[in-house]
């Protein structure tokens, strides 16, 4: 199931024509839907282990308010600038279709995690507006594009695309854990960093109710304070050690956010942790400090 | 025809009916893997009777992930009688799931927790020191985690590390009702339709749910006290965040559901079957203690 955006951030496509918008106003009355009164059924005894009693509200017509089920959004915010060329943009892509796969073949993930990916270079572009990960979606290949690495543009797609979504989401009744975005880039911002920084700022200020975890993820010529100014917590800035190969460090990357999602739909229920994550291999953990 | 002339009766198989209860759309179906723990942890327990004019039901279910992954339950349950005050005790306790042997702070945190309300019981009425109850269920993780280490020194810290858990009990005295809370273990006071919560609100941070829980044995300072009435017909509820989510407030599928089922006390295992309903998304091992009063219709 994909969830409904407003038109203005899809891509185009489906128009989930027929089925019902789970944000619009139910047109029947907002009455408590279920009528058998309580103590109707004392016959019942003996009628069997279970008699399923068709319930009134099932399906639409139930207040709005009413959960449905829980959900985590993550989002995979990923630098598609020329220097992505070649392997590292591959093993982008090539991660990601693993991660689909694993998810899709897991029994209880794919309900409860909602993915989407935004891209950035010199301009940020949504690629797939927040999906269930099953084994039939559709992902973008992503492949270098325009000049320049604009972080002030993908932040600034954030900072409009999560409020957007997590209101769609408990519109349709989930209790929505907070976002967590993972960011990955291989080189520097090539525009002002009060530019960046700015909108930075503004995606974390405390005051922004959505404000995401943010876990970055730094690959290639990319500057370790940088991505830790990025990292929403010291402890969430990772930088590729080393004499390591791009490509290969995307590919761990790859593989720890695929392990991240697992432990953190595991722990969704227990309100203890915000989001799971262990540093990848071939990374070194940065200790960041704060903005 | 039988030999005395009667109509043979018409013969019917017996048939289980298979499956959870679903309620609202259904998670997926899982086949378990057995639970490894040590010391045994079954899946389900079921439990139940009355005692003082009081009935109970309580059960614990192991979630759908651990039966996926086959990780052992880690909540738990236990009931007690105090036969002199007529005080029925009860405890729920959800273990951490960070924690690696929250299912053994679970089950211990629960027994010597109910054993402790029983002793401040002995001295007399109104002499319950809940500080002291969940101070002294505390300690025995760290008993527990001093032994199994063989470290004596072990601390608080260490034991909330290995054996974190929340823990929630209450003892109900014909109506009267009094709960105590370390935690997002919540106890709600069912009348009618409506879910009164006596204690462990759910957190809400910005909106999101989530955002930290307070567990034992780190936060065994830290009790919530509330007092209720099961006059009316009314149903004590004690239960995990496993039931809390996707209950949320009771003001859906799974409250109205609730709500209907328990107007009266379901069977024992009725009871434990109903509390292992399938719904998307909610896959977290599951307790619930039910309390009716002796005023139940």
């Amino acid at each position: 199931m994909k969830i409904n955006l407003p038109s203005s951030l899809r891509a185009g496509a489906s128009t989930g024509a027929g089925t019902p918008d789970p944000a619009e106003p139910p047109t029947t009355p907002l009455v408590e839907p279920v009528v058998p009164p309580p103590v109707a059924a004392p016959a019942a005894t003996g009628a069997g282990l279970w008699s399923v009693e068709p319930e009134v509200s099932a399906g639409a017509g139930g207040p709005t308010t009413a959960v449905v089920g829980q959900v985590l959004p993550m989002y995979f915010v990923g630098d598609e600038s020329h220097s992505m060329a070649g392997d590292p943009i591959s093993a982008v892509n090539q991660g990601l279709i693993d991660l689909r796969d694993e998810v899709a073949k897991h029994p209880l993930i794919g309900k409860k995690v909602r993915f989407g990916i935004i891209t950035f270079a010199e301009t940020a572009q949504t690629r797939l507006e927040l999906s269930e990960l099953s084994e039939d979606l559709v992902l973008p290949t992503l492949s270098p594009r325009g000049r320049g690495t604009s972080y002030a543009s993908a932040l600034e797609a954030l900072r409009q695309t999560i409020p957007a979504d997590v209101a769609l989401l408990k519109s349709g009744g989930y209790q929505v854990h907070r976002p967590s975005v993972f960011f990955l880039s291989d080189g520097l911002p090539t525009e002002k960093a009060e530019k960046w920084q700015a909108r930075l700022a503004e995606l974390k200020d405390p005051s922004f109710r959505e404000r995401p975890n943010i876990l970055a993820f730094g690959v290639g010529e990319a500057d370790p304070e940088v991505i830790g100014q990025l990292a929403s917590s010291p402890r969430y800035g990772f930088m590729m050690a080393s004499g390591a190969s791009t490509a290969g460090a995307i590919a761990e990357f790859a593989a720890s956010m695929l392990n991240s999602m697992v432990a953190s739909a595991e722990r969704l229920d227990r309100g203890d942790h915000t989001i799971e994550f262990e540093k990848p291999e071939g990374f070194v953990q940065l200790d960041a400090p704060l903005v | 025809m039988t030999a005395a002339g009667r109509p043979a009766p018409v013969r019917r198989r017996v048939r289980l009916a298979r499956g959870p209860v679903t309620i609202g759309e259904a998670a997926a179906s899982v086949e378990p893997r057995l639970a490894s723990a040590e010391p045994y942890r079954p899946d389900t327990i079921a439990d139940g009777g009355t005692a003082f004019g009081l009935t109970v039901r309580a059960a614990s279910v192991r979630g759908l992930w651990k039966r996926y992954t086959g990780g052992p339950r880690q909540d738990d349950i236990c009931l007690r009688l105090h036969a002199d005050s007529g005080t029925l005790i009860a405890a729920v306790a959800d273990g951490v799931s960070g924690a690696p042997r929250s299912d053994l702070g679970a089950a211990l945190a629960v027994r010597y927790a109910t054993a402790a309300v029983a002793r401040f019981l002995d001295r007399g009425p109104g002499s319950i020191d809940w500080a002291a109850v969940f101070e002294q269920a505390a300690w025995a993780l760290v008993e527990e985690h001093r032994r199994a280490s063989g470290d004596g020194d072990a601390g608080v810290e260490e034991a909330s590390r290995l054996m974190a858990t929340t823990l929630l009990v209450a003892t109900v005295s014909g109506s009267d009702v009094e709960v105590a809370a370390v935690g997002d273990s919540p106890a709600f006071v069912l009348a009618g339709k409506e879910y009164d919560a006596l204690v462990g609100e759910p957190q809400r941070v910005d909106g999101f749910i989530g955002g930290g829980v307070d567990a034992l044995p780190r936060s065994a300072g830290s009790v919530s006290v509330a007092r209720g009435s099961l006059e009316g017909g009314a149903v004590l509820l004690l239960c995990t965040d496993g039931l809390a989510m996707p209950l949320a407030g009771g003001t859906g599928e799974v409250g109205r559901t609730l709500a209907r089922e328990l107007a009266r006390p379901p069977d024992v295992v009725d009871f434990a079957r109903l509390l292992d309903f399938s719904r998307s998304t909610y896959d977290d091992d599951r307790s619930l203690v039910a309390v009716w009063g002796s005023g139940r219709p």
